[in-house]
């Protein structure tokens, strides 16, 4: 045992976080960012949450009520579910999992974190009153062009900072998963969550210049008066949402096929047998990453493109069904003769799985055109992808982040307060998302601070309101529990799971120089998941 | 027969129906054996502690369920397409209404045969109430088919009749359409869909469907509908 040079991070001195390119310390500190500015955005949604308890204004006005869900929206989509997972656990992982010694380029690493936190700032800017923007997180132009929106100028250099930092990120993961392996493992024996964080850091590499390209003609046209979107000059409204969308949808599977990865390492480890159908877990990753670029216009269904794009793409999008059904059957076939212990990363990873489901299946609907004609831009919208970002990837984060705790701190998470939150969030978030597609299919539209006073939308909406309350507590039940491992967690042990994965093989907390040696030794038959021996607890 | 209330609405709600079907189906089929599987595979110390290590996959199972999807998928896909034909292909008797939105508001003109504007409803913001003065109430005859024009004079709107479960983005510089029919007279909303700034929640108006002799009295400008013998009640 090296017991000796595993040193806590939290004893690191701050000149040491400052310049650091250790990939554990950057993966902390984008943790730790995403997650704080998650319990910021969670809140934004709480108080929205409030103002739709019943007609009229309550809380607060249109405008801020407006900024509000930008923030919500927005921080959500590119702190919570992109940043925690590629940023912080894909750094923390990825050379740990394939065993190397860092990432391929360390600096440009420091870099990646150093453009995200400058995005982080900016958004901390919008918070001072007149900095404010209301223009929603897709910022659709002409409105976001117009003076009502608020500074789009932020908006934009929010977006090209964290759009250099993905870039920068996908060129050193995926080169440092291509060379930086260690010998003994190949394409066959890697672990699911690599695969999964190499195929969304290829969505990013190809789709976030599109992005990028997006806003800045935005900002051209706002600030120094072009007319890329602008009809009364020849140009086009529409220009804007394709070239978004081109990027904005794939997204979606950056931020949703990690989390895969989550469940596909947490649910062997405790159903205490090998994942089933891990080639198939493979292709259907690449299914999904290739189809994912094929699909946009499914968020203009309604927007004016002309009929045959939507039946196209209607088809393609409902395509994605099948390579996301294999995987939630082989997560099933995974439970079947398992000796499953349910310790709280199992439930959260269950948990998710479950809610996977119903977002999947919810998402169909909006897949189909002529059913989407009659729900887009209404609440049933913000219901799925609730399920499937609020629920599926909240809650295998959560999942991740207590599986990994003691890895990352030398901790171990309190269990018992793992299980408390799991119940809280769990019961809490179906409450309120199932009602909030209820009320939508009632055609209660979406980003309505206001609306008329139709009793059954008022019962829907009071519903969903004691949902989001409970729901808030869980996540508060979570957020001290994280606290109190710091602080008086029991002393984690090197492998606390009994994972076969490379990871557990190293000290807790994961020492300073991973390995110790360039590349740890793996045996020729080394898989992630060869469960066999019982585990000793 | 049983009256239909709404076109596109009563093939919505068939495609909503049929999805809803399979959706509780397929989540019946995964979630129960999954869920008895958890109950039945759990860890017991000493008697089971190791699970199933031999079974890495079982490739019968994965082409079935590979393969099933995909042709459910492509039914229900096919199935929306023949829809989406009937919702987007006005019947050729419909009336043509012109509708522009603006910020936030809704500017509705009522064409004679040559296509020359004979009637106008301006609908007014009121960011404080959901009432609506009569005359801004967009006025369609009761059982027969409309189809709408749509435009924007600023930014992005959207039309969405709520009682034809139909919605179409208003574009500045385009012209997108939607058509609807809706069979009962009586009062049913519509809403501005799309994100459109502090007033957006409170763009909406009314649809006051009459039958269509009160209509034709309407359009010439013969009567206010004020005395109309709608019941105010039916508002859906
Ligand atoms: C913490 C608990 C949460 C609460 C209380 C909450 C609440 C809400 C509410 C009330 C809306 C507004 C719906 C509308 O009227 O249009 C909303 C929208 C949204 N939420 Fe959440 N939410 C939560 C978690 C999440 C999470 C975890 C994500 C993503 C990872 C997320 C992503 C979004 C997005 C993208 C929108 C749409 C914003 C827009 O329309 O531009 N939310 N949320
Ligand atoms: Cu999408
Ligand atoms: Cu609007």
């Amino acid at each position: 045992m090296r017991e000796a040079i595993s040193v806590p991070y939290l004893r690191a001195g701050f000149k040491e976080w400052l310049f650091t390119t250790d990939h554990k310390k950057i993966g902390l500190m984008y943790l730790t960012t995403s997650y704080i500015f998650f319990l910021v955005a969670g809140l934004f949604g709480l108080i929205i949450r409030f103002e739709q308890t019943v007609p009229g204004q309550q809380v607060v006005p249109p405008d801020f009520y407006n900024y509000l869900l930008t923030g919500h929206g927005a921080v959500l989509l590119l702190w919570w579910a992109i940043a925690s997972h590629i940023g912080g656990f894909g750094n923390f992982l990825l050379p740990l999992m394939i065993g190397a010694k860092d990432v391929a380029f360390p600096r440009l690493n420091a870099l990646s974190w150093w453009a995200f936190f400058g995005a982080s700032v900016l958004v901390l800017l919008t918070l001072i009153p007149g900095n404010h923007i209301k223009m929603m997180w897709t910022g659709y132009p002409p409105y976001s062009a117009s003076g009502d929106a608020g500074v789009t100028a932020l908006y934009v250099f929010i977006i090209h900072l964290i759009g250099i930092s993905s870039i920068a990120t996908a060129v050193n993961f995926i080169t440092t998963y291509i060379k930086m392996r260690a010998p003994g493992i190949h394409f066959w024996n890697t672990n699911m969550f690599v695969h999964t964080l190499i195929a969304a850091n290829v969505i990013q590499l190809v789709g976030v210049p599109s992005l990028a390209g997006a806003v800045t003609m935005l900002l051209l046209d706002k600030y120094l008066g072009t007319n890329f979107y602008n009809p009364a000059k020849g140009g086009d409204p529409l220009l804007y949402q394709n070239v978004f969308w081109f990027y904005s949808h794939p997204v979606v599977y950056v931020q949703i096929l990690p989390v895969f990865g989550f469940f596909s390492e947490i649910v062997p480890t405790f159903a205490r047998r090998p994942l089933f159908g891990y080639k198939s877990m493979i292709f259907a990753v690449w299914g999904i990453t290739l189809l994912s670029f094929e699909v946009w216009i499914h968020h203009m269904f309604v927007s004016g493109v002309p009929d045959w794009a939507r039946v196209i793409m209607s088809y393609t999008t409902i395509l994605i069904a099948v390579p996301t059904g294999i995987k939630i059957f082989n997560w099933m076939g995974t439970l079947h003769g398992g000796a499953i212990i349910l310790r709280s990363p199992m439930l959260y990873a269950l948990g998710g799985i479950f809610m996977f489901l119903i977002g999947g299946l919810t998402g169909i609907p909006n897949a189909m055109v002529a059913i989407d004609l009659g729900i887009s831009d209404s609440l049933f919208i913000v219901g799925h992808f609730h399920y499937v970002l609020g629920m599926a990837l909240t809650l295998g984060l959560f999942g991740a982040i207590i599986y990994w705790f003691p890895k990352m701190t030398g901790k171990m998470y309190p269990e018992g307060m793992g299980k408390l939150s799991f119940w809280l969030t769990f019961i809490g978030a179906n409450l309120f998302y199932f009602f909030q597609m209820v009320v939508g299919m009632l055609g209660n539209p979406r980003r309505y601070p206001d609306y008329p006073p139709i009793p059954e939308w008022v019962t829907l909406h009071q519903i969903q309101t004691v949902g989001a309350v409970i729901l808030g507590l869980g996540v508060l039940v979570f957020t001290i529990g994280i606290i109190k491992g710091l602080l008086s967690g029991e002393k984690a042990p090197d492998n606390p799971w009994q994972s076969q994965s490379l990871e557990w093989r190293i000290p807790s907390p994961a020492p300073v120089d991973n390995f110790g040696e360039e590349h740890p030794k793996v045996e020729p038959d080394y898989h992630p998941y060869k469960y066999g021996a019982p585990p000793v607890f | 027969m049983e009256q239909v209330l709404a076109y596109p609405a009563k093939w919505w709600y068939d495609a909503v129906t049929v999805w809803l079907v399979v959706a509780v189906v397929i989540y019946v089929v995964v979630a129960v054996p999954g869920l008895y599987f958890i109950m039945k595979y759990r860890f017991k110390p000493g008697e089971r502690e190791v699970g199933d290590h031999e079974r890495h996959g079982h490739w019968g199972l994965e082409a079935l369920w590979t393969i099933v999807p995909t042709i459910i998928v492509l039914v229900l896909a096919t199935y929306s397409f023949a829809v989406f034909k009937k919702q987007r292909t006005a019947p050729p008797d419909a009336m043509t209404i012109k509708v522009t939105g603006f910020m936030w508001g809704w500017q509705v003109e009522y064409l004679d045969d040559k296509g020359n504007t004979i009637k106008t409803v301006v609908t007014s913001f009121n960011p404080t109430s959901y009432d609506i003065p009569e005359d801004q109430k967009i006025v369609v005859p009761a059982g027969k088919p409309v189809k709408a024009l749509l435009t924007s004079l600023d930014v992005i709107h959207s039309f969405y009749v709520k009682p034809a479960r139909i919605t179409e983005d208003m574009v500045p510089g385009r012209i997108t359409h939607l058509w609807f029919q809706i069979n009962k007279p009586g009062e049913y909303w519509v809403f501005c869909r799309e994100y459109c700034g502090t007033g957006h929640s409170h763009m909406f108006t009314k649809l006051k469907v009459v039958p269509p002799e009160q209509f034709a009295l309407w359009l010439k400008g013969e009567t206010n509908l004020a005395k109309s013998e709608i019941n105010k009640e039916v508002v859906r």
